[in-house]
């Protein structure tokens, strides 16, 4: 018989999922540990790579479980008739976490997080630029503003947690500065040269 | 010189012989302690480049390309550090080519070991070489043109692969083909393969690669415990296999990794 060979697939938005997603053991944590830090490398790298795609933001454990979830189509098979559980995903979280590629948002809870496909290092360069670029030095900007622009940017729809700490980066080197305002946070941006 | 005759010419023609081939000696070996000595400081001199630049070298593709070529074409290996174990061909008898694959045979049997457990199919080892030299292989050409001698460019064969593994063996990495049922298998672990686990890995070879108890207990014919505790071994104890506990034929099932391929 022929080696059994597993095949790439592309999904109905686009993405290439590995050939290793149509292996069912791929799907069950291996006991075995090189076996399973290799499993962990490859979920977790699907998964950043996914969210960078579709620009998704936020994963959370019960993602695994709700074929509405904008998620369904990697932490499920069905070609295969496999899924990941809630209890797997909320390990993968911790594996992410655990290496600077996701934090969990809200704080102090374990079941979801803010996916880092982009450090907040980077975030903070992207927001500085756009801010230069779209003519936003030294005017007072809300989050919504940022979040919501009226030309899409790599910004739309960024989480406000993670704005945050991009923000905060940026105040170190005085590029931006919260103002506490009325009605929602504020900022305003300064070219720091 | 006059030509004596007698006895005691024959002896000092032989003394004269003997003498040029002194003098011949003697010059030769001084024209070889030169050129020694001229070698020895060449390769000094391009140790001293090498370590200048070695940053240079690192980063720069096209740099490190035209100064390996360089190298290889006198048998040095300036990266490999300042002590004799730089001297790779007079080391290990290796040829550039010979060495190169044996470093990508290497780097493919590390990349797949967590994966496979250290054991890889010498078809898909020769695949996923090929595919890291960038020669096109069957599959990837079966769309287009058939039939095409597959010598063409430079193609690896199997016999290349059993020499570069057996230059590997003063590395003490224990690097090994070893045969399985009718398959040519590579193991990259020093570890023994029982005379059970060479029995599953021929049956799932046969099958496609997932087995489970209650079949390698019928193919065998061994009692279904026996099946049980040599899977678990390849399971826990080598990482050789991937468990199921999802699938529809038994209740877990073992993926055996070193039989399978992911495109």
């Amino acid at each position: 018989m022929e080696r059994r060979r597993f095949e790439t697939h592309v999904t109905s938005t686009g993405f290439k999922l590995p050939s290793i997603h149509e292996f069912p053991a791929l799907f069950c944590f291996q006991p075995f540990s090189s076996a399973r830090s290799n499993q962990e490398d490859i979920w977790t790298r699907l998964i950043l790579s996914y969210a960078r795609h579709r620009r998704l933001f936020t994963l959370c454990a019960d993602d695994a479980e709700k074929p509405s979830s904008d998620w369904h189509e990697v932490l499920s098979n069905e070609r295969i008739k496999r899924k990941l559980t809630g209890q797997q995903v909320t390990t993968l979280l911790q594996t992410l976490v655990s290496r600077n590629q996701a934090a969990y948002e809200p704080p102090k809870q374990l079941s979801s997080v803010i996916l880092y496909w982009r450090k907040p290092e980077e975030w903070a360069e992207v927001l500085h630029s756009w801010a230069v670029a779209t003519g936003q030095l030294n005017t007072i900007m809300t989050f919504y503003e940022i979040q919501n622009p009226a030309i899409e940017s790599d910004l739309t729809d960024i989480p406000s947690g993670l704005l945050r700490r991009a923000i905060t980066i940026l105040t170190k080197t005085q590029r931006a500065q919260f103002i506490e305002g009325g009605d929602g946070d504020g900022v305003r941006f300064f070219s720091g040269n | 010189m006059r030509r004596g005759v007698g006895l005691a010419a024959f002896e000092r023609h032989k003394a004269d012989i003997q003498s040029y081939a002194t003098l011949s000696d003697s010059l030769s070996r001084q024209s070889l302690d030169t050129l020694q000595s001229q070698l020895s400081q060449f390769r000094a001199k391009l140790k001293e480049f090498a370590a200048l630049h070695r940053e240079e070298i690192r980063k720069n593709p096209e740099f490190r390309a035209s100064f390996q070529q360089m190298c290889t074409n006198i048998g040095v290996d300036p990266l490999a550090g300042p002590q004799k174990g730089g001297w790779w061909a007079e080391l290990l008898g290796m040829g550039d080519w010979q060495y190169e694959l044996g470093v990508q045979i290497v780097d493919i049997c590390v990349g797949k070991r967590e994966q496979n457990g250290g054991m890889i199919e010498m078809d898909e080892l020769i695949r996923l070489l090929s595919q890291l030299r960038g020669i096109p292989t069957a599959d990837s050409d079966s769309s287009g043109s058939t039939g095409k001698a597959p010598q063409d460019v430079g193609a690896i064969t199997e016999d290349d692969v059993l020499r570069s593994i057996k230059t590997l063996k003063p590395l003490g990495a224990g690097y090994e083909v070893v045969n399985i049922g009718s398959r040519r298998m590579v193991r990259s672990v020093v570890k023994e393969l029982d005379m059970d686990q060479a029995t599953i890995l021929d049956i799932a070879a046969s099958i496609g690669g997932k087995v489970w108890p209650d079949l390698v207990a019928g193919a065998a014919n061994w009692p279904v415990e026996r099946a049980v505790a040599a899977l678990d071994n390849m399971l826990l104890r080598d990482g050789l296999c991937w468990m199921d506990d999802q699938d529809e034929d038994a209740p877990v099932v073992y993926w055996v990794m070193s039989v399978l391929q992911f495109e």
